[in-house]
């Protein structure tokens, strides 16, 4: 086994490991902290795709921003097993039955699939993640959408205010 | 892209009348002016009088179909903001945002009906939506409002997230983010070979989340609730536009799916089609608020436009769907427009209306005529075309036959309205309304019943 290949397989389980622990762990604030260790975990597949780029705007702007906001929300609100709401049997029953259905679907479509035999991890190939190539697709091809969203953003930074100001 | 980049202005132009006047008035004569320039805007593009050329790279392609869809949505805007404008002004203090809110969906609108490809579809619906959680809590001191904005924003991103899950996974089947119909994908997937099975789990999740996005079942649960929440004049707004462009683009991007899904398509559709119609018209009936109620048969209506879906693209249902667009908008934004000028929103609240206030119980009457499907009116012909759109796709037969008796369970809902109005005894309490607003009325009313006399009146335009 190769050194990218053992990498590869180190970061599946640890990004697999923490994803599960984000949903099993009681506490919110260590639900977030192991995102942060999915967020690493997934920049670590990004350096093996040869996508510098992506991954460290993923640690930069996911672990490092949004989570330390997402970190403080959570501090501020005080959560504790007390003031955890009550869910109904009804209601886990229904969220078993529907994840499960989906969980189903998605298990046959894997087991169904002739394409996934025999096909190797390839990795360090491609160069799309490279920050200039990046640019050239999003300022060349890309760039009517990269224009749009600036409404999108201009919306939501409008709704910000309307929803932010005094009534 | 004329009206991409015009909304867009105008949105921005709305944002800074907020800074030049306060007069309530004035801004709302502004914003009716600019979905005047904008439809102007959109029509100068159908007519090969003048467009904006960009080259877009293929991400967004526009044909005379969704330019003329935009131009239903604009009409319908303008109808909507000289019916219920003032109300958009009484809601709270913002009313500039409101209004640049307003165009920014109507930005979403003109590019769901010209987009290709998943991206741009992906913008589109967040263009749409986010202004929507937006209006939806502009009622702040409202608690109702309030929790329907957090529900629909919480819901909303959810859904998102499963649409962009469904995206990333058709994107990583295809490697590109073209349309799922594209040749370069059905040559790829013959017949006999099955398809590749990240593209079918991509297509499943995009398949819930658009489903989420017009409320169809058994992704509905937020729509009561929301639109039930939410000001009534936005609510009026969000069922009506939004959900039709909603709706095409749920059609446009699944187009000849069947090709891909095979057989699972057709189940997967019908599973929709009759839940959403069962859902939407039965809960319908057990509705004491007729604000409530308008919501489920708005999952009622968005039930029998999937059948546009299931007719996979024959050009009846092509052109049904734009007559359900016209139709449906300009007959729930009728019945809003008076529902607003109400106190009660109880069905009690109706009692005697007709006595008090003649022409409104006559516009609300011919609106839930149309609503639900009788003959004279646009809402016959609506159902009628995607029907028959249906019929022509084959093998729906059953499927229709369920349609025709839910529609007929819809006569009761509705009917109740209207009977409330004209045999019941009462003194429903009324906001002032002005002569203006009652001559409107009366040219919807008569839109309305002159489209469903005449339907080629409004479906010619698409051809020359």
């Amino acid at each position: 086994m190769s050194i990218t290949q053992f990498l590869f397989y180190f970061l599946t389980v640890l990004a697999l490991f923490s994803a599960v622990m984000v949903v099993v762990s009681k506490n919110p604030v260590h639900s977030v902290l192991w995102l942060i260790a999915v967020f690493f975990a997934i920049s670590g597949h990004y350096i093996l795709l040869n996508a510098q780029f992506l991954a460290i705007v993923n640690l930069i702007v996911y672990a490092g921003a949004i989570m330390v906001l997402f970190l403080f929300v959570i501090m501020l609100m005080n959560l504790n097993a007390s003031t955890e709401p009550q869910k109904n049997n009804w209601l886990k029953l229904a969220g078993v039955i529907a994840g499960g259905c989906f969980l189903m679907v998605l298990v046959s479509l894997v087991k169904q699939a002739n394409e996934l035999n025999n096909i190797a991890v390839t990795m360090g190939t491609g160069e799309i993640g490279l920050i200039k190539n990046l640019g050239k697709a999003l300022f060349n091809d890309f760039v009517v959408p990269f224009e749009i969203s600036s409404v999108l953003f201009l919306s939501a930074m409008v709704g910000a205010v309307v929803i932010g100001k005094k009534a | 892209m004329n009206a991409i980049i015009v909304s867009a202005l105008l949105g921005v132009v709305m944002m800074f009348s907020g800074i030049f006047t306060t007069n309530k008035t004035i801004i709302k004569n502004i914003a009716t002016a600019g979905v005047l320039f904008l439809l102007a805007a959109n029509l100068m593009e159908m007519n090969n009088l003048f467009s904006f050329n960009i080259n877009t790279h293929d991400l967004i392609v526009t044909q005379r179909y969704g330019l003329f869809f935009n131009c239903i949505a604009y009409g319908a805007t303008f109808i909507y903001l000289v019916l219920s404008g003032t109300d958009i002004t009484e809601v709270g203090v913002n009313v500039a945002e409101y209004f640049a809110l307003i165009f920014f969906v109507l930005c979403g609108v003109a590019i769901l009906s010209s987009f290709n490809g998943l991206l741009m579809l992906f913008i589109g619906v967040e263009i749409l939506s986010i202004p929507l959680y937006i209006l939806t809590g502009s009622d702040k001191r409202n608690l109702k409002s309030n929790e329907a904005s957090l529900k629909y924003f919480l819901m909303g991103s959810f859904s998102t997230g499963v649409m962009l899950m469904g995206i990333a996974l058709m994107y990583g089947a295809t490697g590109n983010f073209g349309m799922v119909h594209s040749n370069g994908l059905r040559g790829v997937v013959s017949a006999t070979q099955q398809p590749p099975f990240l593209l079918v789990a991509g297509i499943v999740l995009l398949f819930a989340s658009m489903s989420f996005k017009v409320s169809a079942a058994p992704f509905h649960f937020w729509t009561p609730d929301v639109y039930d929440g939410a000001p009534s004049v936005f609510t009026s707004f969000m069922s009506t536009i939004v959900k039709a462009a909603g709706m095409l683009a749920f059609i446009r991007v699944f187009e000849n799916q069947y090709t891909i899904l095979g057989p699972t398509w057709h189940i997967i559709v019908d599973f929709a089609i009759v839940t959403t119609l069962l859902v939407g018209n039965i809960t319908a009936v057990f509705q004491q608020s007729v604000k409530r109620m308008l919501a489920y048969s708005s999952i009622a209506q968005a039930g029998f436009m999937l059948f546009a879906l299931y007719a996979n693209n024959t050009e009846i249902a092509k052109e049904g769907i734009l007559l359900y667009a016209a139709a449906y908008s300009s007959a729930t934004i009728s019945i809003f427009a008076v529902l607003i000028k109400l106190q009660d929103y109880t069905l009690d609240g109706f009692n005697g209306l007709a006595k008090k206030e003649p022409v409104l119980a006559f516009a609300a009457t011919v609106s839930l005529l149309s609503l639900s499907g009788i003959p004279l009116t646009a809402g016959f012909f609506a159902k009628y075309y995607v029907l028959a759109g249906a019929l022509q796709a084959g093998g729906a037969l059953w499927l229709i036959i369920v349609a025709v008796l839910l529609a007929a369970v819809s006569v009761y809902y509705y009917f109740r309205v209207i009977q409330a109005m004209y045999f019941k005894e009462g003194d429903p309490q009324t906001l002032p309304i002005s002569g203006g607003f009652k001559a409107a009325l009366i040219v919807v009313a008569a839109f309305i019943v002159i489209l469903g006399v005449w339907p080629s009146a409004l479906l010619s335009w698409l051809y020359f």
